[in-house]
């Protein structure tokens, strides 16, 4: 029995992703799991029209990726897609830091708390109203496709183990005090990370009865990772980012005050 | 009585086999969705009176958005020795926000009371008012993993409210689109069985299999759980190239065949059979009463299918063999998944095969009811559509505003809802580790019964 396993998985070869060293391929972060993005004449004010979720803010150009659904409604008016490798890496933008207001003393603490993890993670997951999509990408993460172990990345069951709280879902009410006590039964340091559309705005459920706030503001959230849902690949990229692995990534400043 | 949550219920009077499988208030009329299961057939038709006090109490079920809620009917259970067992919002068991009470006597469960509810978004009330469009969004995203069915049955009823005849190779791509995801669905439910007996190894083999069939997903409609592909009057991907309807049948094929080395490999294994085998033992007659869809029922001997029952094209034109195990047990409801993977391949077969090839998307008014075989109101103010989904059988009314052209009224039947109390049913008198092995083969979604 153990031999023919053996067998088995030799048959298979190496499934696993060679990301975080290379890029992720088309397979692994499909086209509508990238950032609506768009070119230089793009007619914005159109998509803004048109946005399920307010997520196109202003003629600038921006958009609120945190609350895109990443529903391709915007690119019928204008967004293309020209260098694919730029496309994936934009893809790849967890966001570090969301609270703006005391973003220098927790963008410290965060360095101070992502040190701790270098060599493992345990993470717990809560979903606090999500559709159960967001839910089976982090699952999936423990496939052989993506094999979270090789990094040191181990799910747990109890909030006493976990150093990383993993958020998925529109905040509902009836799960308010549950998230709450979840957090604060972690021990310190503890690190939140929220996934998806519907933890980080509300997403397509923001106008919902059931929808309270945003998840930061209930709890400090250290990691986002946009997405509708984000891709195992895009959960891997936040969970790497809170181990300090990730060095490509930009920090919070250079973020909000991007380099001209 | 007619527990509040129920909606689908054997009605003896009748017919040893006609069950309510939806009720729903519209125009201030009660209205019935019944199903003959005999006969596999779905009949529209005015509140049964011999229901009819109960169905004030039913309809009154609001929407309590932000309470959690426990299905809990039948007697109560105290006395020395019992004791409540809460299980979950946050739990290792069930990756989602809903729980249970075990009250146990020792090792046996006496009774299961589902809680659901944490999580109800209230999608039925959000959308009224909106244009069909934006609510397919919200609609789609109700259950992520029945995605799929949710938009095709969603789209259909509004396609035959504003009397669209759309292309048939648009209906066909979303059938090829349900077969998918029912694919991944049930490699998804094995795959959460093989991890409670242990199996890892299997079990990774087998989530490498469901990781394939969602890259198929995203490779074919843009999407890994199927969102967006759908939109009312065709599709948005499609049609596909022959080369592609050859790559993605040959890719299914690989994936079944590979499964079905998998399964043989679980099936060789006592440790992975004992826990199966008359676990959560649901008799017939049970699953009659309580009104179990799906594999659920069909692993008690119940020959029921919305792919017979409610045939939209290509349904209607394609062979489907039902798969049904007598046992009743967790055992029987696994073996049907796992027949109706191999299955829903040979449909994926038929359905590319045989595709036909006009313009995608090109609705057109119809002008004389072409679909007529299919039971509906005759003066198309509102309309239904059943479809099956993985967890079985998913209804969806609608009602748009005549003149607006927005939702006035929408009613979800989720499959998951009335699979809750078949489920604590089953579980009666099992011991406590069973709970898993009952839990995942039922495949119930928060999310779905929540929406
Ligand atoms: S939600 Fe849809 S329309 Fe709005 S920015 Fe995102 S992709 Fe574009
Ligand atoms: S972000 Fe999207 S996929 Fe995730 S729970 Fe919300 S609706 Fe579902």
């Amino acid at each position: 029995m153990i031999k023919s396993w053996f067998i088995h998985g030799i048959r298979n070869g190496i499934l696993t992703t060679k990301y975080p060293k290379t890029l992720p391929t088309t397979d692994e972060i499909p086209i509508k799991s990238i950032p609506p993005f768009g070119s230089k004449d793009s007619d914005w004010l159109k998509g803004k029209q048109i946005c399920p979720t307010n997520a196109i803010e202003d003629q600038e150009k921006n958009v609120d990726f945190g609350k895109c659904i990443f529903c391709r409604r915007c690119s019928d008016t204008g967004f293309d897609f020209e260098d694919q490798n730029e496309m994936r890496n934009i893809a790849l933008q967890a966001e570090g830091l969301l609270n703006i207001e005391n973003r220098d003393k927790m963008h410290e603490d965060f360095k101070k708390k992502i040190m701790t993890f270098r060599k493992s993670l345990h993470i717990l997951m809560i979903d606090v109203g999500s559709c159960n999509a967001c839910n089976l990408e982090v699952l999936n993460l423990s496939n052989p496709y993506y094999d979270l172990t090789r990094l040191g990345i181990f799910f747990t069951n109890s909030p006493k183990h976990a150093d990383v709280l993993v958020v998925v879902g529109a905040l509902n009410y009836a799960m308010v005090e549950v998230l709450k006590r979840t957090y604060e039964s972690m021990p310190n340091p503890k690190i939140v990370i929220s996934i998806g559309a519907c933890s980080i705005s509300g997403g397509i459920f923001q106008d919902t009865e059931s929808f309270v706030s945003p998840i930061h503001d209930v709890i400090p959230v250290d990691v986002t990772v946009p997405g509708c849902p984000p891709t195992p690949i895009q959960i891997l990229e936040g969970l790497l980012l809170s181990m300090g692995k990730n060095n490509k990534q930009q920090t919070a400043e250079e973020k909000h005050n991007p380099p001209d | 009585m007619i527990p509040k949550f129920v909606e689908q219920r054997q009605i003896e009077e009748i017919n040893g086999t006609i069950q309510i499988s939806s009720i729903f208030e519209i125009n201030g009329k009660s209205l019935a969705i019944l199903t003959d299961i005999e006969n596999s057939k779905t009949i529209l038709s005015d509140m049964p009176l011999s229901l009819g006090e109960h169905v004030s109490l039913l309809l009154k079920e609001q929407t309590n958005i932000g309470v959690q809620t426990d299905l809990d009917i039948g007697s109560k259970v105290e006395g020395y020795g019992v004791f409540i067992f809460p299980y979950g919002p946050v739990s290792s068991g069930i990756p989602e926000a809903g729980g249970f009470k075990l009250i146990t006597y020792g090792e046996r469960i006496v009774k299961l009371i589902p809680q659901i509810n944490f999580k109800k978004r209230g999608i039925e009330r959000r959308v009224i008012g909106m244009k069909p469009e934006d609510a397919l969004l919200l609609v789609e995203r109700s259950a992520g993993n029945f995605s799929s069915s949710y938009s095709t049955c969603f789209i259909t009823a509004v396609e035959n409210i504003l009397g669209l005849e759309i292309a048939s190779s648009a209906k066909w791509i979303r059938a090829v689109a349900i077969e998918l995801e029912r694919i991944y669905n049930h490699l998804h439910v094995f795959g959460r069985l093989g991890e409670a007996a242990s199996q890892n190894v299997a079990t990774a083999q087998v989530n490498a299999l469901k990781e394939r069939v969602l890259r198929i997903n995203a490779k074919y409609y843009g999407h890994r759980y199927l969102f967006g592909f759908n939109k009312i009057g065709g599709v948005n991907y499609g049609p596909f190239t022959t080369d592609e309807r050859k790559g993605l049948v040959s890719a299914i094929k690989v994936i079944a065949k590979e499964f079905s080395n998998i399964v043989a490999f679980f099936l060789s294994s006592r440790i992975f059979l004992d826990r199966l085998q008359e676990t959560a033992k649901l008799p017939k007659q049970d699953a009659l009463n309580l009104g179990a869809v799906g594999p659920s029922a069909r692993g008690s001997g119940i020959d029921m299918d919305d792919r017979l029952m409610y045939p939209i094209e290509p349904y209607n034109d394609i062979f489907i063999g039902i798969e049904t195990d007598k046992e009743g047990d967790t055992m029987a409801r696994t073996m049907v998944r796992i027949q109706e993977i191999a299955s829903s391949t040979v449909i994926l077969e038929q359905l590319l095969d045989r595709m036909p090839s006009d313009n995608i998307n090109k609705p057109q008014l119809s002008s004389s009811n072409s679909s007529s075989s299919l039971p509906c109101n005759s003066d198309k103010d509102f309309s239904f559509c059943r479809i099956e989904s993985p967890s079985g059988d998913l209804i969806h009314v609608v009602q748009l505003d005549a003149i607006t052209g927005r939702i006035k009224f929408l009613h979800i039947r989720p499959p998951s809802l009335v699979n809750w109390l078949p489920l604590s049913k089953s579980l009666e008198g099992n011991v406590f580790t069973d709970f898993q092995f009952a839990f995942e083969s039922f495949g119930l979604s928060y999310a779905d019964s929540d929406r």
